[in-house]
C-alpha cells in the first residue's frame, strides 16, 4: 500500500529529487547517494505527505539528507552564508549585457553556478531549472518568502558578476 | 512609479510573482524607461542561460534502487540512522503541509489526467505523432476523433509544441497536446464538454499543476510540473491565441 503511494506520488519527481542534489554536492556520485538516503526517508515519512505537495516535500528531505550528511563530517565547515555581508565583485562590465551574455557557453555558465555560494545557488537552481514558485522555495529551505526574494535577487547579481569576470578576463587574453 | 521602486520588484516581475496591479505598474514603467527596460532583459537573458545548462536525469541504476527500497528490501541499520533525523524531518513535512493543504476531493477524470502525464514521461511514451508543426498534429487527430482540438503553437512565447497522442481515460477518449517549456513538459488534455465554459481552476495534485476550464464545448486540463503563474501565462495564450 505505502509502496504504491511511494511509486505514484514520489518517483515522478526522482529526476527533479536528483537534479537538485547533484546542484547542491556539484558530484554525481554523492547526488545518488544523497537521493537514495532521501527516498529512504521519504518512504519512513510518506504518511506527513499530502497529495499536493510532493515535489518541494521531497526536495525538502534532499536538502536535509544532504545537511546532515555535511553536518556529520568533521572536515566540513560552511560556506559563506547568504546573510553575511555584500561581497558582490565589483562591476567590471563595459560591454553591452546581450553581447556579454550571447558569448558564455553552457560550460562557463555552469561553473559559474558551481561558483556561487550554496545558498545563491540552490534558489536559483529551484528557480530557474525546476521552475519551483516563491512559495514553493519558501517551503522547501523552510526560510520566509521575503528572505527566498532576496537570496534570488543577490545571486542573480552576483551570478552576473562572475559571468562578467569571466567575460573580461577572455578579453584581456 | 520611481527607477528604485521598480528595481526592488523586477526579480518578482519577471518570475511573474507580482500581483495584477503592480505588475502592470513595472510593465507600464519600463515601457516608459529604456534602463529598466535593458535590466528585464539582462536579467531574462541570464535565466535562459542559467536554464541552458545540461539537464542530467537520474540514473536508472538510482531509480531501480530506489524501487527495490520502496517495495520493502532495506536494512535495519538505515532505520537506526534515520531516527536521528526524524525530528527535522518531521519539521519540515508539516510545514509544507500548512502551505500545500488541498481543501477539495480530487474528481476522477482530474485524478486521470496527472496519472496520464507521469505514465507519459515515466513510460516514454509521449507522442503518437511527433511534430512541431501545427499543421501535421492537427489532421493527425481527424478520423482518430470526432471533436477537434485546438492545436497552436506557441513557440513564439516559450511554449514549443511538440506532438500529440491519444488517450483513454475514465472510459473517455481524450486528446493529449504535447509541449514544453525549458525542461518542463506540459500534456494539454482535450474532451468534448458541452457545459457552460467556465473560468481557469489552477489546482496542485501530486506536485503538478493543473490548470482546468470549459470552452468552445470542449474540456481542457493542462498539466505540468512547471510553476503554476508560468502554467497560467501558457493557458492564457492556449485559450486566447
Amino acid at each position: 500500500m505505502a509502496t504504491g503511494r511511494f511509486e505514484e506520488t514520489v518517483l515522478p519527481h526522482l529526476d527533479a529529487a536528483f537534479n537538485y542534489a547533484r546542484w547542491l554536492t556539484r558530484n554525481e556520485a554523492e547526488a545518488e547517494d544523497v537521493v537514495q538516503d532521501a527516498c529512504v526517508r521519504a518512504l519512513r515519512f510518506l504518511t506527513s505527505l499530502r497529495d499536493d505537495n510532493a515535489r518541494p516535500w521531497l526536495l525538502a528531505i534532499v536538502r536535509n539528507t544532504w545537511y546532515s550528511r555535511l553536518s556529520r563530517r568533521s572536515h566540513f565547515t560552511r560556506g559563506i552564508g547568504a546573510d553575511d555581508g555584500d561581497l558582490d565583485m565589483p562591476d567590471a562590465a563595459l560591454d553591452p549585457e546581450e553581447q556579454m551574455l550571447q558569448q558564455h557557453t553552457v560550460t562557463r555558465v555552469r561553473s559559474a553556478l558551481e561558483q556561487l555560494p550554496v545558498d545563491f545557488r540552490e534558489v536559483l537552481v529551484l528557480r530557474e531549472i525546476e521552475g519551483l514558485s516563491y512559495k514553493e522555495i519558501a517551503a522547501v529551505l523552510n526560510i520566509p518568502i521575503g528572505t527566498v526574494m532576496s537570496r534570488i535577487a543577490r545571486g542573480r547579481e552576483r551570478l552576473m558578476n562572475i559571468l562578467r569576470l569571466a567575460t573580461n578576463m577572455e578579453a584581456l587574453r | 512609479m520611481s527607477c528604485e521602486h521598480v528595481e526592488r520588484d523586477l526579480h518578482a516581475y519577471i518570475d511573474r510573482e507580482l500581483g495584477a496591479a503592480e505588475a502592470s505598474a513595472v510593465r507600464q514603467h519600463i515601457i516608459d524607461c529604456l534602463e529598466c527596460r535593458r535590466r528585464v532583459t539582462e536579467l531574462e537573458g541570464l535565466g535562459r542561460l542559467v536554464r541552458s545548462t545540461p539537464y542530467v536525469v537520474a540514473p536508472a541504476r538510482l531509480r531501480a534502487r530506489v524501487a527495490a527500497q520502496a517495495s520493502g528490501r532495506w536494512s535495519a541499520t538505515r532505520l537506526v540512522s534515520l531516527a536521528a533525523v526524524a525530528v527535522v524531518v518531521l519539521a519540515v513535512g508539516g510545514g509544507v503541509t500548512l502551505e500545500w493543504r488541498s481543501t477539495t476531493a480530487i474528481d476522477p477524470l482530474t485524478d486521470g489526467v496527472v496519472d496520464a502525464h507521469v505514465r507519459s514521461l515515466m513510460a516514454d511514451h509521449l507522442f503518437d505523432v511527433e511534430s512541431t508543426d501545427q499543421h501535421t498534429v492537427k489532421p493527425w487527430f481527424l478520423g482518430r476523433i470526432d471533436f477537434a482540438p485546438p492545436v497552436t503553437d506557441l513557440a513564439p512565447i516559450g511554449f514549443p509544441l511538440l506532438g500529440g497522442r491519444l488517450e483513454y481515460i475514465e472510459g473517455r477518449q481524450i486528446a493529449a497536446l504535447v509541449y514544453q517549456r525549458a525542461k518542463h513538459t506540459i500534456n494539454v488534455f482535450v474532451l468534448p464538454d458541452a457545459k457552460e465554459p467556465s473560468a481557469e481552476e489552477v489546482r496542485a495534485i501530486r506536485g503538478f499543476h493543473v490548470v482546468h476550464w470549459r470552452g468552445d464545448g470542449m474540456a481542457f486540463y493542462v498539466v505540468s510540473d512547471l510553476n503554476q503563474a508560468e502554467l497560467r501565462d501558457f493557458a492564457h495564450a492556449l485559450r486566447a491565441p
